[in-house]
């Protein structure tokens, strides 16, 4: 640390000078935007709030009246908005939980296979396999959706060359496999191209870390690939694994754009709305933001909840 | 580990994999890399290859991956359009991108050096609230911003999408990082030698910290280019309208048209497609590092 006893007074002065004027405006300008949001954003949940009628301070009262904890109360009842509440939280936790299993099944072994290869190999690898994070979701929507499409989209066209029924892919509503509706599991996937680069490059920086002379010790033991896999590589990688599991669900419960753009307002029979979507639509389409903030808030609980609970389960009292 | 007896005679040299055993692995290594290769290139394969195909050939069946008469037809629609200023949408993504980087990387860089290198009152308290307002997701904070930015009537602007995202609490977070391991002895030196603070963080922090500017600064730029959320709540100008909000437009306008929609997607990905090979290194090294998003 710095100069903590000066030795002259100017010479500190100078320093709290320069610390006043340059961390008050900037921290000032943070809480401008995350403060007082966050206060805001709970307040307008007791309320019936729109910033298109007119109220008093801030919108507050008048044509934007105080209402208790009604718009909690909503989430719960059997209003339409509760109904869709409950559908939002349900597809998302059917996402959540498909999803997370899935990207670890694909980019764990991925990461090992490309920790493998020689090191000119993987970088065009992992090059490749990256360029979907950089790509922008709703351009990856776009060409998905003319993937899916179901008069000409190539899956459908490709299945048909081979003599087979195409499929409507992304509006079908009855078609379930192994229960999931097909229209989820078609995002699924795409959310999988466009999202799995992430984990892997963070899984091949967790490969390097580990000491190379324990799998040699496990080799001279006689371990076979799997064993070694199983018993050398998944333990040693424990924290890596950890920080992937919390930041993987952390993103998928804030899933929005590629819903949005390849189903539409929440596809068919509101099979694929999920609760960003169904915050956003409540919102900015009908204008009720106190409902639209509770929708956010129960989504700011669960992602809290969800998130404390994998750092117990997944809390290690080891290191190597 | 130990080497007892009992492990010893598990190993049975003819039993380890010879050279076929050897080969036979490589080649199933490979075989599953590039499945997966074809798995994420097939996708920007076809974007780009309807892209440069004629109206009827993308209804044709079977489907070609190599155009049969390629054509720069959808790309001259787009750009011929008078309804399509396509330039303006450029201009508009670049104005808030650059404009966000610019004042990002210098609060950032400000507070986190303020951060790692000095003595005052409250510094934990304010670092803990910095780390704390990491923890909340910006869905919770859309509807309040969004209901800041009309009280400050900035809503269907560009100054809407910049102003906001002008300081990142995790840009604070990794430059402090990076600072705290630039030494002191040199900050004392600059010090005695009449070097005033701010002069010593433009002359002596800023030099050292290229590298961690450039990390933060690409994952800002990716970032903000990519945004769509925000500018969808913000803008509801067509002159306004950034790249992202523009191809959701543009694919209402002509969804059947694969052509045309798939030349957008080209046009909006193309630039970031670019600053990606160019700083590729850095930016896969930043996300080991970080764990940035």
């Amino acid at each position: 640390m710095t100069v903590e006893t000066p030795k002259r007074g100017s010479l500190f002065r100078s320093q709290h000078i320069f610390v006043a004027s340059t961390l008050t405006p900037i921290m000032l300008y943070m809480m401008f935007f995350t403060l007082v949001p966050m206060l805001w954003g709970v307040a307008i949940t007791f309320f019936r709030y729109s910033p298109t009628r007119v109220g008093g301070f801030l919108g507050f009262g008048g044509a934007n009246p105080f209402i208790g904890v009604d718009n909690y109360a909503d989430l719960f009842s059997n209003s339409p908005n509760g109904q869709l509440f409950r559908i939002s939280v349900k597809n998302t936790l059917m996402f959540v939980l498909m999803y997370l299993p899935l990207n670890l099944i694909v980019t764990l072994p991925l990461a090992v296979l490309i920790e493998a290869v020689n090191k000119r190999l993987k970088v065009v690898f992992r090059t490749i396999y990256f360029l979907p994070i950089v790509t922008s979701a709703v351009a990856v929507s776009l060409v998905w959706g003319v993937i899916y499409n179901p008069t000409f989209g190539l899956l459908n066209m490709v299945l048909r060359d081979f003599g087979l029924k195409g499929l409507p892919w992304l509006t079908d509503a009855t078609t379930r496999v192994f229960g999931i509706p097909l229209p989820m599991l078609c995002v699924l996937v795409t959310y999988l191209w466009s999202d799995m680069g992430y984990n892997l490059v963070i899984f091949i920086a967790g490969l390097q870390g580990i000491p190379e002379v324990y799998h040699e010790a496990a080799i001279v033991d006689g371990a076979n690939a799997w064993q070694r896999f199983r018993y050398i590589t998944v333990p040693l990688l424990r924290s890596t694994l950890t920080f992937v599991i919390v930041m993987t669900m952390l993103s998928s419960w804030q899933v929005f754009v590629i819903f949005f753009v390849m189903t539409g307002r929440g596809g068919p029979s509101n099979l694929t709305r999920v609760l960003v979507l169904h915050v956003y639509e409540v919102a900015f389409r009908f204008q009720e933001m106190g409902l639209a903030a509770t929708v956010a808030m129960a989504l700011f609980l669960i992602i809290m909840v969800t998130t404390l609970i994998q750092l117990r389960l997944l809390r290690k009292d080891w290191e190597y | 580990m130990d080497i007892t007896q009992d492990s010893l005679t598990k190993v049975n040299p003819t039993k380890r994999p010879g050279r076929i055993g050897f080969i036979a692995s490589r080649v199933v290594i490979y075989a599953l890399l590039l499945l997966g290769c074809s798995f994420t290139l097939l996708p920007f394969l076809w974007m780009l290859s309807t892209s440069f195909k004629s109206a009827t050939e993308i209804v044709k069946l079977p489907p070609t991956l190599i155009p049969e008469n390629p054509t720069l037809q959808s790309y001259q629609t787009i750009f011929s359009d008078p309804r399509v200023p396509i330039a303006r949408f450029y201009l508009n993504s670049i104005i808030v991108s650059v404009s966000v980087v610019a004042m990002v990387l210098f609060t950032s860089s400000l507070a986190g050096y303020v951060f790692a290198k000095y003595q005052f009152f409250g510094k934990n308290l304010f670092f803990t609230l910095l780390l704390a307002s990491l923890m909340i997701p910006f869905q919770v904070m859309m509807i309040p911003l969004y209901l800041i930015l009309v009280r400050l009537g900035i809503t269907d602007s560009l100054l809407g999408l910049i102003v906001p995202g002008a300081t990142s609490a995790f840009g604070v977070f990794l430059m402090r990082q990076f600072i705290e391991n630039i030494p002191s002895e040199l900050i004392d030196a600059a010090r005695i030698d009449g070097a005033s603070e701010f002069g010593i963080y433009s002359r002596i922090i800023l030099p050292q910290m290229s590298a961690a500017l450039a990390t933060l600064g690409i994952f800002q730029f990716m970032g903000t280019w990519n945004d769509y959320l925000w500018p969808l709540i913000v803008i509801t100008t067509t002159e306004k309208r950034t790249l992202p909000i523009m191809l959701t437009w543009y694919n209402s306008q002509h969804g059947a048209r694969f052509d045309l929609t798939m030349a957008a997607s080209v046009l909006v990905i193309l630039p970031i497609v670019v600053v990606y090979f160019i700083f590729q290194r850095w930016i896969v090294r930043g996300i080991a590092l970080t764990g940035f998003k």
